[in-house]
């Protein structure tokens, strides 16, 4: 009896851990097939661009075929440790420019000539940057974005608004009026934004003089409950308290702010130059609202400068383990064409070459992000860096000093023993 | 089966009839439980055992990209042991899974006791309800239950507001982790429920009509004749229940992580958000493993003092 019951309780607790899985991958195929991992955003954004590519290098590869699977950024790392684990990682991978240093640090990228791709010369060096380790190149520059407010014409006029602000003060003074004229809709926000938009909220650090960590003797210590950051974060807390309703325990992906703003309860929010077309697509936004829209970099405190915004962008990278390394590289070659940059561009994005970086001129979308990129901050180039993003410690910051559920400087000074930990681990 | 027969059938030839008998008798059993007992070793003590040989290794991103950990014996259970965040987590999840099983156990019952007393219609629409529940998938049941506390649109904060219970106007319910892990609670409760009161109310069935009358000649009342005669007889079925709760409330996930966008603040880790997080989110898969580790450690612990408890006071036939 006994001994059967231990055999039942062995099971039942084995049985219960059957353990929480990811699975993800992509099959093997044929010898001439690529596998392509893209984020949404060329799906959303620059799906010719996507297509055009293929077609180029089919012309150069009769019968070779390509599958492009579309990932999203909360769960593609996730599902590409996975991939490699077992085998089925993608030929060609969309790397953020923040998450490359952990992967190339470790050995997962295929080195790679930057003579095979095209305006290789004139790649910005930000993103280039982002794509050296140890002397080698490991990745291909792919495109980069800055943020900017992007908010309606409309409402400002009727505001009484003359022209966009120039200094944070201004913004913020702005701001209320916008909220006294709308804000007995309790959906309205004059400055929608979401609690853990961390992007966002470091501008506003960077902009008071504080950085997120800094190196010292080849040790990192974190920054942000420094004077200067918690100055910055003191005023951010202000102007969300005083602008926006949005919920507080969400990123600026869940939804994206250009929801609310198509439904028209949101006077303007920070996003990226793509989420101005997304606002106007007729399957997520609102086409209306095209003659109104328009955007301006955010205002620095400081007259005649912009708030600091984040160089964001994305790289391609063939993984170590792909077993058709030629074909990824002519794949990425053809993507990252002029033409296709341009197309990219046109989406609201900065081309990957200073070359290039006159497709931007004339286009009222694009304009205003490639004016907010003067003033820029970029995350602590540390092959951890990518695990300070994924144990969430900024969202979280962000969070609690928005909501109120912690003081700032009891919320700054968790996050800075967090980040010193982590970027000092072994 | 025919190897197995052909070897029983020599043996028996030197044998007498209840010899033979005998020997089948004690081979087929084992003989009928192999096939299953393979498929049991491959798809969970193959996986187990890994994830134990992970457990003592560093095994990151490096190590992963070469398939080929490095031995570093009980390292990653020194440093949890050393990590507050580990014993906040684990006390989170106990308190977690004691409520969340107290809670599905008693209410589960009292909806059994109920159905005994309702008319056939109404017990057929309230079954129908419960089996309706259970046949929902969990990823379904989140996004509906996230609709319903959505800041913005749900319906929660709406009918709150009406009946004037508050403002609740934009009232986000996982800024404040207590009312967040109520939301979760409610969530994980009412999708445990159809199982312990289908369950329940399949006992109650077996419990003999007379006894309960006898109990209320001799004057008991409801809550007596519950706690006297129908909760001891059915004793070995909640005993199975609670366990079963157990085990599946320790181990709540999806219900989570699917919850907060995949990305749950450090305020709502369990122990397999903890787990999954350190593995395929900082890629620390050793330390992840041996996280896993001890939740199975502790799970075995808890299931088997229960189960040995029952055993040895004889109830559990």
């Amino acid at each position: 009896m006994k001994v059967r019951f231990l055999v039942v309780a062995v099971l039942a607790a084995m049985l219960a851990v059957a353990a929480t899985t990811a699975s993800g991958g992509t099959k093997k195929g044929q010898a001439d097939k690529i596998v392509v991992w893209l984020q949404d955003d060329a799906k959303n954004g620059w799906p010719e661009a996507v297509a055009a590519a293929t077609k180029a290098f089919q012309a150069k590869h009769p019968g070779a075929e390509v599958d492009v699977q579309y990932q999203q950024w909360t769960t593609h790392l996730t599902k590409l440790d996975a991939a490699i684990a077992g085998n089925n990682a993608p030929d060609v991978v969309e790397m953020g420019n923040t998450e490359t240093t952990k992967y190339m640090a470790a050995g997962a990228f295929a080195p790679m000539q930057a003579k095979s791709f095209p305006n290789s010369k004139k790649w910005l060096s930000g993103l280039k940057d982002s794509c050296t380790y140890g002397g080698k190149l490991l990745c291909v520059p792919y495109y980069t974005g800055a943020r900017a407010v992007i908010y309606r014409k409309d409402y400002y006029r009727a505001a009484g608004l003359k022209g966009t602000p120039k200094t944070l003060d201004q913004f913020v003074v702005d701001g209320k009026k916008l909220m006294k004229k709308y804000g007995s809709d309790r959906n309205f926000s004059a400055f929608y934004f979401p609690g853990k938009n961390w992007y966002a909220s470091m501008g506003f650090v960077y902009d008071y003089g504080g950085q997120i960590a800094v190196r010292t003797g080849g040790k990192w210590k974190g920054t942000l409950n420094s004077p200067q950051a918690i100055r910055g974060l003191t005023k951010l807390k202000s102007v969300v308290r005083a602008l926006s309703r949005a919920p507080l325990t969400v990123d600026e992906a869940h939804p994206y702010p250009s929801i609310p703003f198509g439904k028209g309860s949101v006077a303007s929010f920070v996003g990226n130059g793509w989420e101005w077309p997304y606002t106007l697509d007729p399957k997520v936004g609102n086409p209306d609202l095209a003659p109104v829209m328009a955007a301006y970099p955010m205002p620095s405190h400081i007259k005649g400068r912009y708030m600091p915004t984040f160089l964001g962008g994305s790289d391609l990278a063939v993984p170590i383990t792909s077993s058709k390394k030629s074909l990824a590289v002519d794949w990425i070659a053809a993507f990252t064409n002029s033409a296709n940059m341009r197309a990219v561009a046109k989406a609201g994005n900065i081309p990957n070459a200073t070359s290039l970086v006159g497709f931007t001129k004339g286009l009222p979308k694009v304009e205003p992000f490639a004016k907010a990129a003067k003033y820029s901050w970029f995350i602590p180039k540390s092959p951890n860096w990518a695990n300070v993003e994924n144990a969430n410690v900024l969202q979280d910051m962000c969070s609690q000093i928005l909501s109120g559920s912690k003081s700032v400087k009891a919320a700054t000074t968790s996050a800075s023993n967090a980040i010193t930990k982590i970027l000092n681990a072994g | 089966m025919t190897v197995a027969e052909s070897e029983v059938s020599l043996a028996s030839r030197r044998r007498r009839r209840w010899s033979r008998h005998r020997v089948m008798g004690a081979v087929a059993p084992y003989a009928l439980l192999a096939p299953a007992a393979v498929v049991l070793g491959a798809v969970l003590f193959y996986p187990l055992y890994l994830i134990a040989r992970l457990s003592f290794e560093k095994y990151g991103l490096f190590e992963l990209i070469r398939h080929q950990g490095k031995w570093i014996g009980l390292d990653n259970y020194t440093q949890i042991i050393h990590d507050g965040q580990f014993w906040r987590v684990l006390v989170r999840t106990i308190v977690f899974t004691a409520v969340n099983v107290s809670l599905t156990m008693v209410l589960g019952t009292a909806i059994a006791l109920l159905l005994v007393k309702v008319s056939g219609v109404v017990r057929y629409m309230l079954t129908g309800a419960l089996v309706f529940v259970w046949a929902t998938p969990v990823v379904v049941a989140v996004d509906v239950w996230r609709w319903i506390v959505d800041p913005q649109f749900g319906i929660l904060n709406w009918a709150l507001t009406k009946l004037h219970a508050g403002d609740f106007f934009h009232h986000d319910w996982f800024v404040n982790p207590w009312s967040g892990f109520a939301v979760i609670t409610g969530l994980v409760v009412w999708g445990a429920i159809p199982f312990v009161a289908i369950t329940v109310f399949a006992g109650l069935s077996q419990v003999p009509g007379e006894l309960i009358e006898a109990a209320r000649i001799d004057g008991a009342r409801s809550w007596n004749v519950f706690r006297e005669v129908t909760f001891p007889l059915l004793k070995p079925i909640f005993v199975i229940l609670a366990s079963l709760s157990i085990i599946w409330d320790f181990q709540v996930f999806n219900q989570i992580w699917i919850m907060l966008d995949q990305r749950p603040s450090a305020d709502y880790y369990l122990m397999s958000v903890y787990s999954f997080v350190e593995s395929f989110r900082l890629s620390e898969y050793g330390l992840g493993s041996a996280i896993a580790v001890v939740m199975v450690l502790i799970m075995f612990a808890v299931t088997f003092v229960y189960i040995r408890q029952m055993v040895k006071a004889g109830e559990v036939r």
